[in-house]
Parts: structure tokens; sequence; C-alpha cells
């Protein structure tokens, strides 16, 4: 990929500052790979803005700019936002100085994130017996023309397929089955539940957490004090299946599988 | 070989927004109020966490606008080469740079405010019903340098060619001025469109927020 430049989108926020940390970290971890010639990150809510990024890549090394939506699923901004404001006409956009713009799947589309969210389970509750142990896998629900809780099922589906776990579920913030619920959906000793989503925010740090039952516990310390005795179970509680170093790889896979789906010659 | 982000710095001055490169051995950044402080009273970085720095100001509140004037103050980043200190720099002020090459090429084609709120859809979709005399107040409001933010506005109001607002200053307008107001030479922080902060503020106009 030596001709050609990343672009990683995400959404950002102008109230919590932990929302586009693991984006900066992952253009900063595919940067030291080497793997292309420019890599940058933008986002809808911070900067750079989605309409920065029109200026990136005007070095004239890059012929072939790669654009990965750091979300978890299909939604409202990969189908609206991010295409109108870097003025994206469809899978492939061909600039006026004939550099071309390939909009990829967004990275909750991975396969490997299922991987990654097994893994995730496996660090957060080492140990464990699987056999006595429910996964929860947390996601939002009820958002606007949002995707997140269908890839949510689908990852439980797939995860429970492989029949590791007593159970697999999905729980949602605001809609059924819900997370608060989590004591009543559960009855395994141990409960293990991860965040789907791409950054750790107030969702993760405190929403959740307080869903959870828990009431002492806010930022960093959530994480640190698993397990957490609760309705006379050990639940242990994740971060966001995004700030996974790993995910950056998977950022990188995106691109490289826009190739593949559109049988196109990569400028490699 | 001189790299490109040394070549700006020598047109434009050692100074980016609030911030100061420093020329020794290498390269160092600080804030400008810093420049004079012992480096062992300097919290340091390296360029790769930069983005740690842009994140909160002095009071440890974040900071949503990255071209605001509050960037903190208390350390240094002690960079290793031109193209360490230049993505530090792009970390202390996200597209600044990319913005200023394209207007050094005459390539920076800007957009009018009207324009960037007419395009919102979903929940911005109503920022695009503020009056003109309501945008001359928020622009001028939001965007003035003292207290705003420290860029330097090239978009218009609309297609007529109209100031964004009124109430801001001529040298608002003007890259050659230093925007921070020490009257030193600086590397603009150059505003081709209206950022999403200022569109969220005028969606909050247009529901009477």
């Amino acid at each position: 990929m030596e001709n050609a430049g990343l672009l990683i989108v995400g959404h950002g926020s102008t109230v919590n500052a932990d929302s586009s940390a693991p984006t900066w970290a992952h253009m900063r971890q595919i940067r030291r790979s080497g793997a292309f010639a420019e890599v940058q990150c933008a986002f809808w809510k911070e900067e750079p803005s989605l309409r920065d990024a029109l200026l990136f890549f005007r070095g004239g090394t890059v012929r072939d700019v790669y654009v990965v939506p750091n979300f978890i699923s299909e939604g409202y901004f990969t189908q609206t936002v991010i295409p109108r404001e870097i003025e994206l006409t469809g899978a492939v956009t061909e600039r006026p100085g004939g550099q071309i713009w390939k909009y990829c799947e967004p990275v909750g589309s991975n396969e490997r994130v299922t991987d990654l969210l097994l893994k995730r389970a496996r660090e957060v509750a080492p140990g464990i017996n699987p056999a006595e142990t429910t996964l929860v896998i947390v996601a939002h629900g009820t958002e606007l023309n949002d995707n997140s809780a269908v890839a949510a099922k689908r990852e439980v589906q797939k995860i429970r397929e492989r029949g590791l776990f007593a159970a697999v579920l999905n729980a949602y913030m605001e809609e059924p089955p819900l997370i608060a619920d989590w004591a009543q959906l559960t009855s395994t000793p141990h409960v293990v539940v991860v965040p789907f989503f791409i950054s750790d925010g107030l969702h993760s740090y405190e929403d959740i957490p307080v869903l959870l039952g828990m009431s002492q516990h806010v930022a960093d310390g959530v994480f640190r004090q698993n397990p957490h005795q609760l309705h006379g179970r050990s639940l242990y509680y994740a971060r966001a299946i995004g700030t996974e170093p790993e995910f950056a790889n998977l950022i990188v896979e995106q691109a490289l599988a826009f190739d593949a789906a559109h049988k196109l010659q990569s400028v490699a | 070989m001189t790299s490109e982000f040394e070549q700006t710095l020598e047109q434009f001055g050692w100074l980016i927004g609030e911030v100061a490169v420093l020329r020794s051995a290498a390269f160092e950044l600080r804030h400008r109020d810093d420049q004079s402080r012992g480096g062992e009273e300097l919290e340091r970085f390296t360029a790769d966490a930069a983005d740690q720095i842009a994140r909160f100001d002095d009071a440890r509140n974040y900071r949503p606008l990255k071209t605001a004037p509050n960037l903190r103050h208390g350390w240094r980043i002690v960079c290793t080469s031109a193209a360490d200190a230049e993505a530090a720099v792009e970390q202390l002020y996200p597209g600044r740079l990319a913005a200023l090459r394209a207007w050094q090429r005459d390539e920076l084609s800007t957009t009018a405010l009207r324009q960037t709120l007419n395009r919102q859809t979903g929940m911005y979709r109503i920022a695009s019903r503020v009056t003109d005399a309501a945008l001359n107040e928020l622009v001028g409001r939001f965007c003035r340098s003292d207290g705003g933010c420290l860029r330097t506005i090239l978009w218009k109001r609309d297609g007529s060619g109209a100031a964004p607002s009124t109430l801001l200053p001529e040298a608002k307008f003007n890259p050659a001025y230093d925007q921070t107001n020490h009257g030193e030479r600086a590397v603009p922080l150059l505003c081709q469109e209206a950022c999403n902060l200022l569109v969220a503020a005028a969606r909050a106009v247009a529901k009477g927020e």
C-alpha cells in the first residue's frame, strides 16, 4: 500500500474526552507500521473535521485513499453524514485530480470482532470456568437509524455457536433485554459484561456501571475492581471493545477487504 | 534539506496559535507563555502524546475546540526531528497545517456558513433556520479570538460575500494577523469552513435554547 492513504473516521464528542482517543491511538499504531504512505483520522464532532479530511493526502504520492469508519455498524453516520461531509458519491469516488477514494465497511463489520470480544472476556476474567459463566454483550439500542443492536445480535449468535460459555446474551441500555435486568437474565455464578462500543465514555464509565448496580464506582476504578460482587455473583466488567489495540489491525483489514470485495487492483 | 514544516515556520514565524516552536539541537514545543521557563519546570511529553496536552485546559476541563485560546501550560514536547514536531503540531491543532498548505497552493476552497448550515441533516437540519441577525451575533460571540477561537476566518456568511459577523474586527479575517493579539509573526490557523461546534451552536439558537 505504498501509494495508498488511510483515513480513519470517528464520531468524536464535544463533551467526552475519551471518545476520540482510541481512533488517535489506532492511527498512530498504523502510522508506525508503515503500511500506508499517509494515515490520517477525522471526526464528525472533533478536529480534524470530516471537511478538513478533504485537504489531506495531497502530497502527490497518494493515488488511492481508503476511508474506514471506526464505527461499530452501518447506520446514519456511515450512510449519510460521512459520505456527505467528505463528498463521496459511492463506494468509489474519483477526485478532480484523479485520486480515488474508496469507502470501506465500518470496522465493526470485520469478522474478527468476534475473536476480540472473546479475547476481552478472557482478559477481564482470567481463570474462571466458562461453563459457569454468562457472557453479556451490551449495546446502546434505540438510536436513530443505528444498526449497532443488529451487529451486537450477530456477534452474540456467533459466540453462542462456539459453545464456550454457559450462556451468551445481548443486553441494551434503552431497550429490552435491559442490562439493568442482568441478574434476572443470567443464572450462572460468573457474569462477564463487554460493552459493544467504539470508545469508553459516559456510557461505559458511568451509565452501564450504574445500570449494573455499582453505585460507588466511576471512571477508571470500575475496570480495576473486577470482580464486582453483586446479587451473589461475580461480575466482571470490561472496557469498550473498540479500545482493544488489535482494532488497528482490523481497520487495516477493512481497507484490504475493499479491493477484494470490489475486485479492484490494489496500488501496492 | 529543510522540511516543508521548517519552511513554513521560516516563512510565517516560529509560533503557531498558542504554541512556540523552539529550535536548538532538535525541536521543542511549548506554550508561548512558557518560552522563558526552565525546562525542568515543565512536564516533558513525546510528540506521540501531544493529544493529551490538547485534550484538557489548565483547569482539567475537556477542550472540544482545539483552536480555542485555552491551551494548557506547563509542558514541553521534545521532538527528535522536524517530522516529529510536525506530528505534534498536527495533534495540538488538528488539520490546520493541511489547510495552510492548501491555501499556500491556492487550492483551499472555502464554504459559506449558509451552505454549511443548509447541508445539515438529522438533528442539525433546524440550524438552517437561524436568521442573519442571529448568525451575526452568534459568530461574533462564538468565533472571537479573545475567548472563542484563534482561527482566521476565510469563509463568508453566504453567497452574497457578506462578512460572517460585523461584530468581529477586520483582523479576524487577515491571515497575517497574530490572533493571540501579541503582534508577533505566527503561523495562521486558517478556517475554511464553520466547525461542527458552530453548527451545533446555531442549532441551539434556532431551537431558542
